[in-house]
């Protein structure tokens, strides 16, 4: 199973063929809340957007393309040991950290690192129980430290690049997540699919995201360093 | 056409319109300052620590005259990275010697810290 047969599945039906439609209904949720956000009050807080705007983006990036692999592990429900608990570790870890950079980085390490937690443990919860008890405790513990990194990362390089450092978090979380996806396809050949989520689960969870992320970050409580 | 070829072309204007929109302008925006603006009457600031924290932690300084920060010996580690993200300024002051030197040219409060946000105190211009 190489990654190029991966790359074939993604335009094929079944559960990897619906990763990138996910990506799509992700965003064009979230992108679409923002705007009607936007139009009726976001537009009236003075500097939103260059204020706000880089990270609201590339929170929004983040959570389109940690949904897909949140639908991936549903899809077949129950994974081998080994393969459940690097799945709740890298959700964990992963959705923790950038849900705590983005929103640290506007309102101070305490709030962010709380948000960041909260998210990677969810997260790695749900998708760690794939392989029972084993996958939920990494999926707890990766997002109780990833919450708690991504928060502080933020804040040590507030005056150091913080939107260059950005970015790179985002390329190479992003290059996890596929390789995510990649394991997850290869570990799932013999396993029969036995669940199929509908798109409202996605909208839902984009629309829930979108707009928790931008009420804590304009309207929510702020470290002293922010206010 | 592939549907998922659709999808992919989908995400892409997206990513750039909603990008295009969204990252645009400095987040740093709030207050103006001229830094390194030096000539009429400087007013010098010492701050030290007291607390865990830079002291004096309020600091009132008058608009369009040039201002001057020092830290004197107290302060160390992480604190001598001096910075006032609303006027750009971020500088390590190395000895009691070193200074930072601004002129605001807006009214209102802004936050000083040290670099890892550790310590914090306030900017009154008035």
């Amino acid at each position: 199973m190489t990654f190029k047969e991966f790359n074939k599945s993604l335009a094929e039906d079944g559960a990897e063929g619906e990763l990138v439609k996910t990506v799509f209904v992700s965003l064009a949720t979230s992108f679409v809340v923002l705007a009607i956000l936007y139009i009726f009050k976001l537009k009236y807080i003075e500097n939103f957007i260059p204020k706000y705007g880089f990270y609201l983006f590339f929170a929004i990036l983040s959570y389109s393309l940690i949904l897909p692999s949140i639908r991936h592990v549903r899809a077949y429900k129950e994974l081998p040991c080994m393969a459940g608990m690097m799945i709740g570790m890298t959700m964990g870890m992963i959705s923790g950290f950038l849900a705590g950079f983005f929103v640290a980085s506007t309102n101070g390490m305490f709030i962010g690192s709380v948000f960041g937690m909260l998210v990677g443990i969810v997260f790695g919860v749900l998708t760690g129980k794939c392989c029972g008890i084993m996958g939920v405790m990494e999926g707890i513990m990766s997002g109780f430290m990833g919450g708690l990194m991504g928060g502080m990362t933020s804040i040590m390089l507030l005056n150091d690049n913080l939107k260059a450092t950005g970015v790179i978090v985002f390329i190479i979380s992003a290059v996890i997540l596929i390789g995510l996806n990649y394991l997850i396809h290869k570990e799932t050949r013999e396993i029969e699919r036995r669940h199929r989520d509908s798109n409202l689960f996605i909208i839902s969870w984009s629309f829930a995201l979108t707009v928790i992320t931008v009420v804590l970050m304009v309207f929510g409580p702020r470290s002293s360093l922010f206010q | 056409m592939n549907k998922s070829i659709l999808y992919i072309i989908g995400t892409i204007l997206i990513v750039l319109v909603a990008g295009t929109v969204l990252i645009k302008g400095n987040g740093d925006s709030g207050g103006n300052a001229i830094v390194g603006g030096s000539g009429g009457d400087v007013q010098k600031i010492v701050l030290g620590i007291k607390d865990y924290n830079y002291y004096p932690n309020t600091v009132t300084v008058k608009v369009n005259k040039p201002v001057s920060i020092s830290l004197d010996s107290t302060v160390s580690g992480c604190y001598r990275s001096f910075t006032i993200r609303d006027f750009g300024i971020n500088k390590y002051l190395k000895t009691p010697k070193d200074t930072v030197e601004f002129t605001p040219t807006k009214k209102g409060t802004y936050r000083f810290a040290c670099s890892m946000g550790m310590g914090t105190g306030t900017l009154v211009v008035e």
